[in-house]
């Protein structure tokens, strides 16, 4: 496979997984703030902006309406729902031909479907329809992904850009839930729950806990759940079994890199005990766990996208 | 393609009876040809009597048994389907890019099997000739020594590549991918208005049009005997194939400048039909003269390449230095014959709008044979005698500079002012070399839907040639239209649209 070509199958799907994270952000906010006081509902959207972006949330609104513009619909915000989704057509764009034609389209057709979207025109009726509506497409194009294209390397980088933005996303969010943070109140029993919602983890997580919601139970449950699929180690797994099936005619040499890092990566979340975590500050193991996806997303760049000629003649 | 629209276009065509031929034909001005006036064009559809042509009849029988909001229905679906697939182009203006889709208009242009095969003959002809021409003027010159064409028209021209001297190609077919512009003039003969020899495109939209028009008339269709087009990609891959220096294990690449280019669904929908990889010109690198793509898995050598780049931007060594869509080294390797580029570079030089004027010239120099298909008639300013005739009758004349594409340094005479015609004859008399002129020519026009109806509007017609040991020539053709009532302008980024183009098989 031309480098380039998984260069942006790669980003695609990466771009993918973060709008589809927004969208679900977005949708069960405004689905639960009607039952929080307003209080309570600031701190919860805050904490929405914040697990988002990682910086430049200082100028962010405060409020329901403005913060959904912001993330959602802002096309000056590079950041947002519609922007990330603008950038995953145009990496499909540039691999068209190795996409499915149901892939290419229910993409295309979601993209051209939000443009005439503004933030006003959805807040009349019930806005969180919106977002419902952008996450059941977002889960047929997963449906057609899976589906229509063959199971060979190009999927294989789908998997790949898909597990390591979901790791980090995950991380990110878990950070701003469980770090303790001298500007915010802690959160409340209801924002443990809407934490499970966001992570389409409700259900699953009270087939194995019951209906108790306890915080370190939630953290063992989205990190260290091996079957679950928005856990991140799930996602680490995934990166790992990926990486084996990417490049099949590369030297072992050139595997090293990325390989060694993911399988570090695992052993973190394989063995890892919540008890000792609760005890011991859960921010700096989540800041691990983002920096050594990053690690991995570098190695694999220079390994297999855009390695020198001089290194493999 | 089809199965691909079978998947998108839900409910697109509708049953489709075909009402018996014989039955009463509607006539210019009867519902639903309000609106249609025959001028001094010859028309496809109608005689000059409005009488319909015998190979409209089943056509025309459809149209009138259809409802117009039908039609319209069907329109919108079929440009729903284009937009959903993205076959678009972008637009710029401002700092925003738009996509668009290019009008596809339901009507299909017809042409009769005699009227094909003339055609067909005429472009087999011509392509052999001119690439004879390009194979002499890159090798011993006998056309230039024998007087036949100015040995300054050719050295002067501005894409005669000095580098491609003595460069041999295979089976010396510098023009492997030809899309020659056709138009039909008033006594309803074909002509040739251009031949399109370096990038030319628009074969795609032929077989996209091809896929919404046939689910559009599915009944007609079939019972007129339409000759398939399918085969185009196949076709395309079995040439580019024939010019590697082996057979077995042939590595072909489809080269686009990119998805910011105007044809890059052309580009990624040909690779993808013929399964060959759509590279940019940062995939590749030259070592030691070889050509290499850059994989996950390590560098894959290439052997063909079917470029859709212009020569200027080919290799930043020889030609553009700043340009950044091409390969460094990749001319080396192509004249070390390490691998093949389609089409050859410097063909530029044979689509000049002056070297047109001598084509029949070389097809009587080079075959020994009287020109099947007719020019345009054209007058070269560089011969005084045409010099005077044109500024003589400069209203009557498009004059066109000779370098240039797209509309741009024209003067179309009838519709110029006085005060700019007396500004370009000003022009043509400082650089007499640099013009030639063309009576302007009605042409021919053909049923298209419009809003409340069916009316006439102008056509022109691009069929594809492919060359390289043999000629093969799909059944089939790319026509644009004018949407605009009364414009000549085909060009999509003036108005302009398509249509299906049917070759009927007798």
């Amino acid at each position: 496979m031309l480098s380039r070509v998984a260069d942006s199958l790669y980003w695609m799907s990466r771009y993918i997984e973060r709008s589809e994270h927004i969208a679900r952000l977005i949708a069960v906010k405004l689905e639960s703030m009607i039952e929080q006081t307003s209080e309570d509902a600031e701190a919860s959207w805050w904490r929405v902006v914040a697990g988002l972006a990682a910086e430049g949330r200082a100028d962010m609104p405060r409020d329901a309406f403005g913060i959904t513009q912001a993330v959602a619909l802002d096309r000056a915000n590079a950041s947002s729902l519609i922007s990330c989704l603008g950038r995953a057509r145009d990496n499909a764009r540039q691999v068209r031909e190795q996409l499915s034609t149901e892939v290419w389209e229910k993409l295309n057709r979601l993209y051209l479907r939000l443009q005439p979207v503004t933030v006003q025109s959805i807040w009349v009726h019930h806005p969180a329809r919106l977002f419902r509506e952008v996450l059941e497409d977002m889960h047929a194009l997963e449906g057609v992904t899976y589906s229509t294209l063959s199971h060979g390397e190009g999927w294989h980088f789908l998997e790949l850009g898909r597990h390591i933005e979901r790791a980090q996303l995950l991380g990110r969010l878990l950070d701003v839930h469980f770090s303790i943070n001298p500007d915010m109140a802690p959160p409340k029993y209801f924002d443990w729950l809407v934490l499970l919602k966001f992570c389409c983890a409700f259900e699953p997580y009270t087939k194995l806990y019951t209906a108790s919601i306890r915080p370190q139970k939630i953290a063992e449950f989205l990190l260290f759940d091996a079957g679950f699929p928005h856990s991140v180690r799930f996602s680490v797994n995934r990166v790992t079994d990926t990486l084996a099936c990417i490049a099949p005619g590369a030297p072992s040499l050139r595997r090293v890199p990325a390989e060694r890092l993911a399988g570090r990566l695992k052993a973190l979340v394989d063995f890892g005990q919540i008890d000792d975590l609760m005890a011991g500050g859960i921010g700096g193991f989540l800041a691990d766990i983002t920096r050594q996806c990053e690690q991995i997303h570098e190695a694999v760049f220079s390994s297999y996208i855009a390695y020198g000629a001089e290194s493999v003649l | 393609m089809q199965q691909e629209l079978l998947a998108t276009l839900e409910n697109f065509g509708g049953p489709d009876i075909v009402v018996p031929t014989g039955a009463h034909a509607a006539r210019p001005g009867e519902a639903p040809y309000a609106g249609y006036a025959l001028g001094a064009a010859f028309d496809e559809m109608f005689d000059a009597q409005g009488h319909v042509r015998a190979h409209y009849l089943p056509l025309e029988n459809r149209l009138s048994t259809l409802a117009p909001d039908e039609l319209h229905r069907r329109q919108q679906a079929c440009e729903l389907s284009f937009l959903h697939q993205g076959i678009t182009f972008t637009v710029y203006n401002d700092s925003k890019a738009t996509e668009r889709i290019i009008p596809t208009d339901l009507l299909p242009r017809i042409i009769t099997h005699g009227e094909w095969s003339r055609i067909e003959a005429g472009l087999a002809q011509r392509i052999q000739a001119l690439n004879l021409f390009l194979r002499d003027i890159y090798g011993e010159g006998r056309v230039l020594k024998d007087g036949v064409v100015p040995r300054s028209m050719v050295y002067g021209s501005r894409h005669y590549r000095r580098e491609m001297r003595g460069v041999p190609v295979p089976h010396g077919a510098y023009i492997n991918v030809c899309g020659s512009d056709m138009v039909r003039n008033e006594a309803g003969a074909f002509v040739v208005l251009e031949d399109n020899l370096r990038v030319p495109s628009g074969v795609s939209y032929m077989l996209a049009n091809r896929d919404v028009v046939r689910r559009a008339f599915p009944g007609v269709f079939r019972s007129m005997g339409v000759r398939s087009i399918e085969h185009y990609p196949q076709e395309l891959l079995a040439t580019l194939r024939s010019l590697a220096p082996y057979h077995e294990d042939v590595s072909i690449a489809v080269l686009t400048p990119g998805v910011f280019n105007s044809a890059y669904f052309e580009h990624a929908f040909l690779a993808r039909q013929m399964g060959v990889e759509l590279v940019e010109g940062r995939d590749l690198l030259v070592n030691d003269n070889i050509v290499y793509t850059r994989t996950t898995s390590g560098l894959k050598r290439i052997d063909v390449i079917y470029r859709r780049i212009d020569d200027d931007f080919v290799d930043p060594l020889i030609f553009r230095e700043d340009s950044s869509l091409g390969v460094p080294g990749l001319f080396n390797a192509y004249r070390a014959g390490n691998v093949v580029i389609a089409n050859a570079l410097g063909t530029g030089v044979a689509d000049d709008k002056a070297i047109y004027a001598y084509v029949p010239r070389m097809i009587r120099y080079y075959l020994s044979e009287e020109p099947l298909l007719e020019n345009v008639e054209t007058f070269l300013c560089r011969e005084n005698s045409s010099l005077s005739h044109v500024l003589a009758n400069l209203d009557k004349f498009v004059v066109k500079a000779v370098g240039e594409s797209g509309g741009y340094g024209m003067l179309v005479g009838p519709h110029a002012s006085t005060a700019e015609r007396e500004e370009f004859a000003a022009k043509i008399k400082s650089n007499p070399e640099n013009y030639i002129a063309q009576p302007t020519i009605q042409l021919s026009t053909a049923p298209t839907f419009v809003e409340g109806g069916v009316e006439g509007r102008h056509v022109d017609l691009r069929p594809f040639i492919l060359h390289s040991a043999e000629t093969k020539i799909v059944p089939g053709a790319l026509t644009r239209v004018a949407l605009k009532r009364g414009s000549l302008v085909v060009n999509s980024s003036q108005g302009g649209g398509s249509k299906d183009t049917w070759v009927l098989s007798q």
